[in-house]
Protein backbone atom coordinates (compact mmCIF):
# COMPACT_ATOMS: atom_id res chain seq x y z
CA UNK A 1 0.00 0.00 0.00
CA UNK A 2 1.63 3.56 -0.77
CA UNK A 3 1.49 6.24 1.72
CA UNK A 4 2.04 9.54 1.47
CA UNK A 5 3.92 10.46 5.14
CA UNK A 6 0.82 8.41 7.28
CA UNK A 7 -1.49 8.83 5.30
CA UNK A 8 -2.66 5.57 3.73
CA UNK A 9 -3.89 6.20 0.11
CA UNK A 10 -6.30 3.97 -1.07
CA UNK A 11 -6.00 1.08 -3.37
CA UNK A 12 -8.12 3.19 -6.61
CA UNK A 13 -5.33 5.66 -6.33
CA UNK A 14 -2.55 3.22 -8.01
CA UNK A 15 -5.29 2.46 -10.62
CA UNK A 16 -4.79 4.53 -14.24
CA UNK A 17 -8.09 4.99 -14.94
CA UNK A 18 -9.36 6.88 -12.20
CA UNK A 19 -7.23 9.59 -13.15
CA UNK A 20 -8.92 9.88 -16.19
CA UNK A 21 -12.40 11.70 -15.95
CA UNK A 22 -15.24 8.38 -16.57
CA UNK A 23 -17.49 9.10 -19.42
CA UNK A 24 -20.41 6.24 -18.28
CA UNK A 25 -22.52 8.54 -15.26
CA UNK A 26 -22.84 5.22 -13.09
CA UNK A 27 -18.86 4.84 -13.58
CA UNK A 28 -18.23 8.47 -13.10
CA UNK A 29 -20.54 8.59 -9.84
CA UNK A 30 -18.48 6.31 -8.13
CA UNK A 31 -15.47 7.79 -9.62
CA UNK A 32 -16.31 11.60 -8.06
CA UNK A 33 -17.51 9.74 -4.38
CA UNK A 34 -13.98 8.09 -4.32
CA UNK A 35 -11.95 10.89 -4.81
CA UNK A 36 -14.48 13.24 -2.60
CA UNK A 37 -13.59 10.56 0.04
CA UNK A 38 -10.32 10.64 -0.61
CA UNK A 39 -10.11 14.34 -0.64
CA UNK A 40 -11.69 15.08 2.92
CA UNK A 41 -9.89 12.14 4.75
CA UNK A 42 -6.40 13.27 3.10
CA UNK A 43 -7.33 17.11 4.45
CA UNK A 44 -8.54 15.92 7.42
CA UNK A 45 -5.76 13.81 8.37
CA UNK A 46 -3.00 16.39 7.13
CA UNK A 47 -4.73 19.31 8.49
CA UNK A 48 -5.25 21.07 5.63
CA UNK A 49 -7.16 23.55 4.46
CA UNK A 50 -6.79 25.39 1.69
CA UNK A 51 -6.39 23.41 -1.70
CA UNK A 52 -4.72 25.41 -4.45
CA UNK A 53 -5.58 24.21 -8.16
CA UNK A 54 -3.20 25.75 -9.56
CA UNK A 55 -0.73 24.33 -6.85
CA UNK A 56 1.04 20.69 -6.28
CA UNK A 57 -1.06 19.06 -4.18
CA UNK A 58 0.09 15.75 -3.61
CA UNK A 59 -3.41 14.11 -4.32
CA UNK A 60 -3.54 15.22 -7.68
CA UNK A 61 -0.78 13.07 -9.36
CA UNK A 62 0.92 10.04 -8.58
CA UNK A 63 3.90 9.82 -9.65
CA UNK A 64 4.21 5.77 -9.03
CA UNK A 65 1.86 5.23 -12.32
CA UNK A 66 2.46 8.56 -13.95
CA UNK A 67 -0.89 9.81 -13.83
CA UNK A 68 -2.13 12.89 -13.01
CA UNK A 69 -5.71 14.98 -12.90
CA UNK A 70 -6.59 17.33 -14.96
CA UNK A 71 -7.65 20.98 -14.22
CA UNK A 72 -11.24 19.59 -15.39
CA UNK A 73 -10.87 16.96 -13.05
CA UNK A 74 -9.78 18.51 -10.36
CA UNK A 75 -12.30 21.20 -10.83
CA UNK A 76 -15.35 18.67 -10.71
CA UNK A 77 -14.31 16.59 -7.89
CA UNK A 78 -13.89 19.88 -5.33
CA UNK A 79 -17.69 20.88 -7.16
CA UNK A 80 -18.80 18.14 -5.79
CA UNK A 81 -17.31 18.60 -2.19
CA UNK A 82 -18.59 22.08 -2.44
CA UNK A 83 -22.47 20.86 -3.44
CA UNK A 84 -21.99 18.91 -0.47
CA UNK A 85 -21.09 22.17 1.94
CA UNK A 86 -17.80 19.99 2.77
CA UNK A 87 -15.91 22.80 0.60
CA UNK A 88 -16.25 26.80 -0.78
CA UNK A 89 -14.60 28.24 -3.39
CA UNK A 90 -11.95 31.10 -2.00
CA UNK A 91 -12.22 33.19 -5.64
CA UNK A 92 -14.40 33.15 -8.94
CA UNK A 93 -11.75 31.88 -10.75
CA UNK A 94 -12.16 28.71 -8.95
CA UNK A 95 -8.11 28.72 -8.39
CA UNK A 96 -8.60 27.94 -4.29
CA UNK A 97 -10.42 25.90 -2.60
CA UNK A 98 -11.27 25.97 1.24
CA UNK A 99 -11.66 22.36 2.70
CA UNK A 100 -14.05 21.89 5.38
CA UNK A 101 -13.50 18.57 7.00
CA UNK A 102 -14.76 19.60 9.70
CA UNK A 103 -18.05 21.77 9.17
CA UNK A 104 -18.83 25.28 10.38
CA UNK A 105 -20.97 24.09 13.35
CA UNK A 106 -18.91 20.68 14.35
CA UNK A 107 -16.00 23.27 14.60
CA UNK A 108 -18.08 25.43 17.16
CA UNK A 109 -19.40 22.61 18.80
CA UNK A 110 -15.58 21.74 19.12
CA UNK A 111 -14.57 24.55 20.18
CA UNK A 112 -17.32 24.66 23.04
CA UNK A 113 -15.68 21.12 24.08
CA UNK A 114 -11.80 22.13 24.38
CA UNK A 115 -12.89 25.45 26.12
CA UNK A 116 -14.99 23.15 28.69
CA UNK A 117 -11.89 20.73 29.04
CA UNK A 118 -9.28 23.18 29.72
CA UNK A 119 -11.45 25.49 32.17
CA UNK A 120 -11.11 28.62 30.13
CA UNK A 121 -15.45 29.32 30.52
CA UNK A 122 -15.35 33.21 31.25
CA UNK A 123 -12.02 33.90 30.87
CA UNK A 124 -10.59 35.90 27.82
CA UNK A 125 -8.04 34.10 24.61
CA UNK A 126 -6.70 35.98 21.84
CA UNK A 127 -8.02 33.74 18.72
CA UNK A 128 -3.73 33.63 18.42
CA UNK A 129 -4.05 31.80 21.56
CA UNK A 130 -6.78 29.28 20.15
CA UNK A 131 -4.34 28.35 16.96
CA UNK A 132 -1.23 28.18 18.50
CA UNK A 133 -1.54 28.15 22.24
CA UNK A 134 0.22 25.56 24.86
CA UNK A 135 -3.74 24.03 25.50
CA UNK A 136 -3.90 23.52 21.60
CA UNK A 137 -1.87 21.39 20.75
CA UNK A 138 -2.62 17.96 19.76
CA UNK A 139 -5.57 18.79 19.19
CA UNK A 140 -7.57 19.76 15.79
CA UNK A 141 -7.66 23.43 16.89
CA UNK A 142 -3.73 23.70 16.22
CA UNK A 143 -3.20 24.87 13.23
CA UNK A 144 -6.55 26.04 12.33
CA UNK A 145 -7.21 27.91 9.16
CA UNK A 146 -7.70 31.37 10.50
CA UNK A 147 -11.37 31.69 8.81
CA UNK A 148 -12.55 29.08 9.79
CA UNK A 149 -12.01 29.55 13.44
CA UNK A 150 -13.43 33.10 13.07
CA UNK A 151 -16.72 31.97 11.40
CA UNK A 152 -17.08 29.15 13.83
CA UNK A 153 -16.28 31.62 16.72
CA UNK A 154 -18.63 34.31 15.15
CA UNK A 155 -21.64 31.54 14.96
CA UNK A 156 -20.79 30.80 18.68
CA UNK A 157 -21.00 34.55 19.17
CA UNK A 158 -24.58 34.89 17.62
CA UNK A 159 -25.61 31.80 20.22
CA UNK A 160 -24.70 33.99 22.76
CA UNK A 161 -21.90 31.55 23.67
CA UNK A 162 -18.51 33.57 23.08
CA UNK A 163 -17.83 37.54 22.74
CA UNK A 164 -15.46 38.42 20.09
CA UNK A 165 -13.13 41.28 20.71
CA UNK A 166 -11.95 43.20 17.64
CA UNK A 167 -7.89 44.76 18.50
CA UNK A 168 -6.46 47.26 16.99
CA UNK A 169 -4.82 44.37 14.46
CA UNK A 170 -5.91 41.20 13.45
CA UNK A 171 -3.35 39.90 15.71
CA UNK A 172 -5.18 40.80 19.11
CA UNK A 173 -8.51 39.99 18.13
CA UNK A 174 -9.59 38.54 21.67
CA UNK A 175 -12.90 36.41 22.44
CA UNK A 176 -14.11 35.59 25.98
CA UNK A 177 -16.44 32.60 26.33
CA UNK A 178 -19.31 31.84 28.11
CA UNK A 179 -20.47 28.29 27.43
CA UNK B 1 -56.40 -89.59 -22.70
CA UNK B 2 -56.84 -86.05 -21.33
CA UNK B 3 -57.36 -85.36 -17.50
CA UNK B 4 -60.45 -82.65 -17.08
CA UNK B 5 -59.51 -80.68 -14.21
CA UNK B 6 -61.09 -81.87 -10.85
CA UNK B 7 -61.90 -79.91 -7.96
CA UNK B 8 -58.41 -81.34 -6.70
CA UNK B 9 -56.00 -79.97 -9.21
CA UNK B 10 -57.62 -76.62 -8.70
CA UNK B 11 -56.81 -76.83 -5.00
CA UNK B 12 -53.09 -77.84 -5.45
CA UNK B 13 -52.70 -75.00 -8.13
CA UNK B 14 -54.12 -72.91 -5.23
CA UNK B 15 -52.08 -74.38 -2.53
CA UNK B 16 -48.83 -74.15 -4.59
CA UNK B 17 -49.65 -70.41 -5.65
CA UNK B 18 -49.92 -69.50 -2.15
CA UNK B 19 -46.48 -71.19 -1.39
CA UNK B 20 -44.75 -69.21 -3.96
CA UNK B 21 -46.38 -66.03 -2.58
CA UNK B 22 -45.27 -66.78 0.84
CA UNK B 23 -41.55 -67.45 0.06
CA UNK B 24 -41.74 -64.50 -2.18
CA UNK B 25 -42.84 -62.23 0.49
CA UNK B 26 -40.27 -64.03 2.67
CA UNK B 27 -37.48 -63.21 0.28
CA UNK B 28 -38.75 -59.43 -0.01
CA UNK B 29 -38.52 -59.31 3.64
CA UNK B 30 -35.25 -60.58 4.19
CA UNK B 31 -33.80 -58.42 1.29
CA UNK B 32 -35.35 -54.93 2.80
CA UNK B 33 -34.29 -56.27 6.24
CA UNK B 34 -31.09 -56.63 4.95
CA UNK B 35 -31.01 -53.27 2.73
CA UNK B 36 -32.22 -51.94 5.98
CA UNK B 37 -29.68 -53.07 8.12
CA UNK B 38 -26.85 -52.18 5.44
CA UNK B 39 -28.29 -48.53 4.83
CA UNK B 40 -28.43 -48.51 8.95
CA UNK B 41 -24.76 -49.15 9.10
CA UNK B 42 -23.91 -46.66 6.31
CA UNK B 43 -25.63 -44.38 8.01
CA UNK B 44 -24.15 -44.63 11.25
CA UNK B 45 -21.00 -45.08 9.23
CA UNK B 46 -21.32 -41.58 7.79
CA UNK B 47 -22.43 -39.91 10.70
CA UNK B 48 -19.78 -41.66 13.05
CA UNK B 49 -17.62 -40.13 10.26
CA UNK B 50 -18.82 -37.04 10.09
CA UNK B 51 -18.76 -36.51 13.67
CA UNK B 52 -15.26 -37.38 13.99
CA UNK B 53 -14.34 -35.21 11.54
CA UNK B 54 -16.68 -32.03 11.93
CA UNK B 55 -13.76 -29.94 12.58
CA UNK B 56 -11.77 -31.39 9.74
CA UNK B 57 -14.64 -30.52 7.18
CA UNK B 58 -15.56 -27.30 8.78
CA UNK B 59 -11.64 -26.04 8.47
CA UNK B 60 -9.59 -27.86 6.09
CA UNK B 61 -11.02 -26.82 2.36
CA UNK B 62 -8.86 -29.49 0.77
CA UNK B 63 -10.58 -32.25 3.19
CA UNK B 64 -14.55 -30.30 2.54
CA UNK B 65 -13.98 -31.27 -1.51
CA UNK B 66 -13.15 -34.20 -0.59
CA UNK B 67 -15.99 -35.09 1.46
CA UNK B 68 -18.03 -33.66 -0.83
CA UNK B 69 -16.99 -36.40 -3.87
CA UNK B 70 -17.25 -39.02 -1.66
CA UNK B 71 -20.75 -37.91 -0.69
CA UNK B 72 -21.48 -37.37 -4.59
CA UNK B 73 -20.36 -40.99 -4.90
CA UNK B 74 -22.80 -42.66 -2.91
CA UNK B 75 -25.64 -40.16 -4.04
CA UNK B 76 -26.11 -37.99 -1.02
CA UNK B 77 -26.14 -34.06 -1.45
CA UNK B 78 -25.19 -32.71 2.01
CA UNK B 79 -26.49 -29.22 0.77
CA UNK B 80 -29.53 -30.45 -0.55
CA UNK B 81 -31.61 -29.21 2.48
CA UNK B 82 -31.01 -27.45 5.59
CA UNK B 83 -33.21 -29.82 7.74
CA UNK B 84 -31.57 -32.65 7.17
CA UNK B 85 -29.41 -34.97 9.93
CA UNK B 86 -26.47 -33.81 7.83
CA UNK B 87 -27.39 -29.83 8.45
CA UNK B 88 -27.87 -30.88 12.44
CA UNK B 89 -24.82 -32.84 12.45
CA UNK B 90 -22.33 -30.71 10.40
CA UNK B 91 -23.55 -27.58 10.17
CA UNK B 92 -21.96 -27.83 6.70
CA UNK B 93 -25.31 -26.38 4.67
CA UNK B 94 -25.25 -23.09 7.08
CA UNK B 95 -21.53 -23.05 6.02
CA UNK B 96 -22.61 -22.70 2.30
CA UNK B 97 -25.74 -20.85 3.04
CA UNK B 98 -23.59 -18.07 4.70
CA UNK B 99 -20.98 -18.34 2.20
CA UNK B 100 -23.54 -17.72 -0.21
CA UNK B 101 -24.76 -14.52 1.32
CA UNK B 102 -21.31 -13.21 1.60
CA UNK B 103 -20.70 -14.04 -2.15
CA UNK B 104 -24.09 -11.68 -2.98
CA UNK B 105 -22.42 -8.91 -0.86
CA UNK B 106 -19.22 -8.88 -2.44
CA UNK B 107 -21.05 -8.58 -5.82
CA UNK B 108 -22.96 -6.29 -4.75
CA UNK B 109 -20.41 -4.13 -2.99
CA UNK B 110 -17.95 -3.93 -5.81
CA UNK B 111 -20.14 -3.27 -8.72
CA UNK B 112 -19.65 0.22 -9.39
CA UNK B 113 -15.76 -0.71 -9.51
CA UNK B 114 -16.26 -3.87 -11.48
CA UNK B 115 -19.77 -3.38 -13.21
CA UNK B 116 -20.66 -6.86 -11.42
CA UNK B 117 -18.62 -9.13 -13.12
CA UNK B 118 -15.57 -9.93 -10.54
CA UNK B 119 -12.40 -12.20 -11.00
CA UNK B 120 -13.37 -15.48 -8.45
CA UNK B 121 -9.81 -14.96 -7.59
CA UNK B 122 -10.53 -11.66 -6.61
CA UNK B 123 -14.03 -12.75 -4.85
CA UNK B 124 -12.26 -15.48 -2.96
CA UNK B 125 -9.14 -13.15 -1.58
CA UNK B 126 -11.91 -10.77 -0.50
CA UNK B 127 -13.79 -13.95 1.12
CA UNK B 128 -11.05 -15.21 2.80
CA UNK B 129 -10.25 -11.38 4.47
CA UNK B 130 -13.98 -11.78 6.08
CA UNK B 131 -13.20 -15.38 7.57
CA UNK B 132 -9.71 -14.29 8.79
CA UNK B 133 -11.67 -14.23 12.09
CA UNK B 134 -13.48 -17.48 12.22
CA UNK B 135 -9.62 -18.84 10.39
CA UNK B 136 -12.20 -20.87 8.56
CA UNK B 137 -10.41 -21.07 4.89
CA UNK B 138 -12.33 -20.59 1.78
CA UNK B 139 -11.32 -22.56 -1.64
CA UNK B 140 -12.33 -21.63 -5.19
CA UNK B 141 -14.44 -25.46 -4.73
CA UNK B 142 -16.41 -23.72 -1.86
CA UNK B 143 -17.12 -20.17 -3.81
CA UNK B 144 -18.27 -22.59 -6.82
CA UNK B 145 -20.34 -24.56 -4.97
CA UNK B 146 -21.92 -21.65 -2.84
CA UNK B 147 -22.24 -19.94 -6.59
CA UNK B 148 -24.55 -23.02 -7.91
CA UNK B 149 -26.57 -22.84 -4.80
CA UNK B 150 -27.32 -19.12 -5.83
CA UNK B 151 -28.40 -20.12 -9.37
CA UNK B 152 -31.38 -21.82 -7.39
CA UNK B 153 -32.50 -17.82 -6.91
CA UNK B 154 -32.41 -17.37 -10.29
CA UNK B 155 -30.74 -13.84 -10.19
CA UNK B 156 -28.33 -14.51 -12.82
CA UNK B 157 -25.48 -15.17 -10.99
CA UNK B 158 -23.16 -17.26 -13.02
CA UNK B 159 -19.22 -18.56 -13.75
CA UNK B 160 -17.86 -17.84 -16.82
CA UNK B 161 -15.21 -18.44 -18.16
CA UNK B 162 -12.76 -16.54 -20.20
CA UNK B 163 -9.51 -17.23 -21.33
CA UNK B 164 -7.72 -17.76 -18.34
CA UNK B 165 -9.79 -16.62 -15.86
CA UNK B 166 -12.81 -17.70 -13.88
CA UNK B 167 -15.25 -14.80 -13.64
CA UNK B 168 -18.19 -14.45 -11.14
CA UNK B 169 -21.18 -12.54 -13.32
CA UNK B 170 -24.03 -11.07 -10.52
CA UNK B 171 -25.21 -8.80 -13.61
CA UNK B 172 -27.36 -10.88 -16.02
CA UNK B 173 -25.75 -8.79 -18.75
CA UNK B 174 -24.73 -11.42 -22.36
CA UNK B 175 -21.30 -10.98 -23.27
CA UNK B 176 -21.29 -12.14 -26.68
CA UNK B 177 -18.06 -13.67 -28.33
CA UNK B 178 -16.56 -10.05 -29.11
CA UNK B 179 -16.86 -9.07 -25.54
CA UNK B 180 -15.22 -11.99 -24.69
CA UNK B 181 -12.19 -12.09 -27.00
CA UNK B 182 -11.39 -8.29 -25.26
CA UNK B 183 -11.48 -9.64 -21.57
CA UNK B 184 -9.84 -12.05 -22.50
CA UNK B 185 -7.10 -9.88 -24.24
CA UNK B 186 -7.20 -7.39 -21.44
CA UNK B 187 -6.03 -10.26 -18.65
CA UNK B 188 -2.56 -9.83 -20.37
CA UNK B 189 -1.85 -5.99 -18.94
CA UNK B 190 -5.40 -5.52 -17.67
CA UNK B 191 -6.37 -3.15 -20.21
CA UNK B 192 -6.53 -3.02 -24.08
CA UNK B 193 -5.92 -0.04 -26.83
CA UNK B 194 -7.85 -0.10 -30.12
CA UNK B 195 -4.58 -0.30 -32.30
CA UNK B 196 -3.74 -3.67 -30.05
CA UNK B 197 -6.94 -4.82 -30.82
CA UNK B 198 -7.31 -4.05 -34.41
CA UNK B 199 -3.88 -5.54 -34.40
CA UNK B 200 -4.38 -8.88 -32.43
CA UNK B 201 -7.76 -9.54 -33.40
CA UNK B 202 -7.84 -8.49 -37.02
CA UNK B 203 -10.73 -6.20 -36.24
CA UNK B 204 -11.67 -3.26 -38.10
CA UNK B 205 -11.19 0.14 -35.67
CA UNK B 206 -14.90 0.63 -36.17
CA UNK B 207 -15.97 -3.13 -34.35
CA UNK B 208 -13.29 -2.66 -31.99
CA UNK B 209 -14.82 1.17 -30.93
CA UNK B 210 -18.10 -0.76 -30.57
CA UNK B 211 -17.52 -3.21 -28.41
CA UNK B 212 -15.56 -1.25 -26.07
CA UNK B 213 -18.30 1.22 -26.42
CA UNK B 214 -20.71 -1.46 -24.84
CA UNK B 215 -18.09 -2.02 -22.41
CA UNK B 216 -18.11 1.02 -21.15
CA UNK B 217 -21.67 1.42 -21.13
CA UNK B 218 -21.98 -2.14 -19.10
CA UNK B 219 -19.82 -0.63 -16.64
CA UNK B 220 -17.27 -3.13 -16.95
CA UNK B 221 -13.94 -1.20 -18.44
CA UNK B 222 -12.75 2.56 -17.76
CA UNK B 223 -10.86 4.81 -20.01
CA UNK B 224 -7.13 6.34 -19.19
CA UNK B 225 -6.01 9.17 -20.88
CA UNK B 226 -3.10 9.81 -19.19
CA UNK B 227 -0.71 7.92 -20.49
CA UNK B 228 2.21 9.66 -22.20
CA UNK B 229 2.24 7.72 -25.41
CA UNK B 230 -1.52 9.49 -25.73
CA UNK B 231 -3.46 6.53 -26.92
CA UNK B 232 -6.22 5.84 -24.54
CA UNK B 233 -6.53 2.62 -22.63
CA UNK B 234 -9.48 0.65 -21.90
CA UNK B 235 -8.97 -1.14 -18.14
CA UNK B 236 -11.34 -3.82 -17.03
CA UNK B 237 -11.29 -3.86 -13.33
CA UNK B 238 -12.78 -7.51 -13.58
CA UNK B 239 -9.51 -8.56 -14.84
CA UNK B 240 -7.12 -6.57 -12.95
CA UNK B 241 -8.33 -6.51 -9.87
CA UNK B 242 -7.98 -2.79 -8.15
CA UNK B 243 -6.25 -3.67 -5.69
CA UNK B 244 -3.75 -5.40 -7.05
CA UNK B 245 -2.44 -3.22 -9.76
CA UNK B 246 0.69 -1.18 -9.01
CA UNK B 247 2.71 0.98 -11.15
CA UNK B 248 2.25 1.52 -14.62
CA UNK B 249 4.26 0.01 -17.67
CA UNK B 250 6.59 -2.84 -15.38
CA UNK B 251 4.18 -5.34 -17.30
CA UNK B 252 5.23 -4.00 -20.88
Amino acid sequence: MQRLGEFKLPAFFNYPPYFTLQPVRETREKQVQLWKELILDYCRNQKVFVVGLEEDFPLFSNPVIERSLSHEAKELFLSALVNEGRAEWMDKGHKKCLILWMRIQDWADYIVNFVKENGFEDSVMTVEDIRSGFESRGTDLAGIDRSVLMRALRLLEQKGKAAIFRGTSTDDEGVKFSV
Amino acid sequence: MRRRPGIAGLQTAAATRDQYRLVGENVAKIRTDLMKEQLETFRTQLEEFARKHKNDIRKNPTFRSQFHEMCAKVGVDPLASNKGFWAELLGIGDFYYELGVQIVNICLETRPQNGGLIDLQELRNLLCQRHKATRESVSEDDCLRAISKLKVLGSGFEVISVGKKKLVRSVPTELNKDHNAILEMAQTNGYVTVEEIERKLSWSSGRAVDVLMSLLEEGLAMIDDGHRDGKRRYWFPCVSPISATSGSDQKN
